[in-house]
């Protein structure tokens, strides 16, 4: 529950971040895109389960004020965080490549998608310049961002681990033995 | 039951029922905007005192850093400033004798009359949209505060856009310069119509398409063109460009070129909301 808790009040500074200082952080119109790292990142530190819930409530922010397609983004993100939730705890925390792979991994294909719903079903054929354009900056800056945010949210995934307290005991238990 | 309930909760489980629930927002987004409707309620409460918050910060780290560069520009402006006042009381004098002109001309020119009579409401700009595809963005003044859905918005003199949402705190503005954006526009000083576009690849030049100009009207480079009268949503006669480079189209019986808009649409901190609906 407090780890419940804690992610929702993470998505909401991360939506704050991307809509109200993005005019000042963006380079160029573009600005990074704050709430997709956060499927990936809860997906592959805390599993599967907090991946999905975490990608559920942060694509119902990102579609609620500005998408006409209420609940894509969100289907969207939900499983970014499943498929990143195969790699958790497969890895060290300190191998930051993976996670920065499935971030750009997962940018870039939502940036793909979102170019085919929104401009490649209207007739715009002109990828190349979308993808200079928009997807790649967007991938760049989100890749520099993700590894800015990477230990502080690994820190309030291991602070608010559920049944953490009880493991220590665990291991005091054995001493005594 | 208990322990039922839990081996149902797999991942798999918890997946296939989001997907579902996904879908069902998805396809009732089509239809209807009531389940989004309260949620919008809900978060609009909490993040705008928050966003209107961090604009006051952020006006107030700007200002700070603006008055600690300009003290000492400041102290050499003032003298040369000191020599300009005495130049300026004299020209002043001979401007007061041109306004009361300006005045009398105003009143014949009905259109400008026109647009400066419209009542309006300024508004701060406190969020963009999530991704960068598209330009709407969001202003701290909602139903509360009188605004309704297609009141024309305005900056600088210029045109901006159209209010497409409210709520009690906050509305949302389409930009003119957004994608698949259309308003009816005329040339001021012929009245012919065009429809000016917005275009996501011209979003680098600053610029906005306007198209279907007739063949035979002739438009030369920095005409200006207004809303236009046969528009339903736009109120007339309000500036949003000046006309660049159009050329007659392969089909010849069209025209269409480029507009620069009257506003600067990188830097909006402030719009003003014409409180006035076109019936």
């Amino acid at each position: 529950m407090k780890r419940k808790i804690t992610e929702l009040i993470i998505i909401l500074f991360f939506y704050l971040m991307q809509v109200s200082a993005a005019r000042v952080i963006s380079i160029a119109n573009i600005s990074p895109n704050w709430l997709i790292i956060l499927p990936v990142f809860f997906g592959f530190f805390c599993g599967k389960n907090d991946g999905m819930f975490v990608g559920f409530f942060s694509g119902i922010m990102y579609d609620l004020f500005y998408s006409g397609l209420f609940g894509f983004t969100a289907l969207v993100f939900i499983y970014i965080g499943y498929f990143s939730g195969f790699f958790y705890q497969k890895y060290e925390v300190r191998e930051i490549l993976i996670p920065l792979a499935l971030v750009i991994t997962a940018d870039f294909g939502y940036g793909f998608i979102s170019y085919i719903g929104n401009f490649l079903l209207h007739n715009r054929l002109n990828v190349g310049f979308f993808m200079s354009r928009f997807i790649l900056p967007e991938v760049v800056y989100t890749a520099l961002v993700s590894l800015l945010i990477y230990h502080p949210v690994h820190y309030f995934c291991t602070i608010t681990e559920p049944g953490r307290e009880r493991k220590k005991k665990g291991k005091i238990d054995e001493g005594n033995i | 039951m208990r322990k039922n309930i839990s081996s149902l909760m797999t991942s798999k489980n918890i997946l296939i029922a989001l997907t579902v629930l996904c879908c069902f927002f998805i396809g009732t987004s089509f239809f209807t905007d009531t389940l989004t409707k309260p949620l919008k309620k809900c978060v609009s409460m909490v993040v705008v005192p928050v966003q209107k918050g961090m604009n006051n910060i952020g006006f107030w780290v700007y200002d700070k850093y603006q008055t600690l560069q300009e003290i000492s520009v400041v102290l050499d402006e003032n003298k040369n400033l000191q020599s300009q006042v005495d130049e300026l009381t004299e020209e002043n004098n001979q401007l007061k004798q041109d306004s009361y002109e300006l005045n009398r001309l105003r009143d014949l020119y009905e259109l400008d009359q026109q647009y400066a009579g419209y009542s309006k409401v300024g508004a701060r700009v406190i969020e963009v949209t999530t991704d960068n595809w598209h330009s709407s963005f969001k202003i701290d003044k909602g139903t509360d505060d009188g605004l309704k859905v297609d009141m024309n918005v305005i900056a600088s003199g210029g045109l901006v856009g159209i209010i497409s949402e409210t709520g009690s705190n906050y509305s949302i503005v389409k930009t003119i310069t957004e994608n698949n954006s259309n308003v009816s526009g005329m040339l001021i000083d012929t009245n012919e119509t065009c429809i000016v576009q917005g275009d996501i690849e011209l979003m680098d030049t600053g610029m906005i398409r306007v198209a279907h100009f007739k063949s035979d009207v002739i438009v030369r480079n920095g005409d200006k063109v207004v809303t236009s009268n046969i528009s339903d949503k736009y109120l007339q006669g309000i500036l949003i460009g000046y006309v660049k480079d159009v050329k007659l189209d392969s089909n010849n019986l069209t025209q269409s070129g480029y507009i620069v808009p009257a506003v600067d649409f990188n830097n909006l901190q402030e719009v003003l909301v014409i409180t006035q609906l076109k019936e």
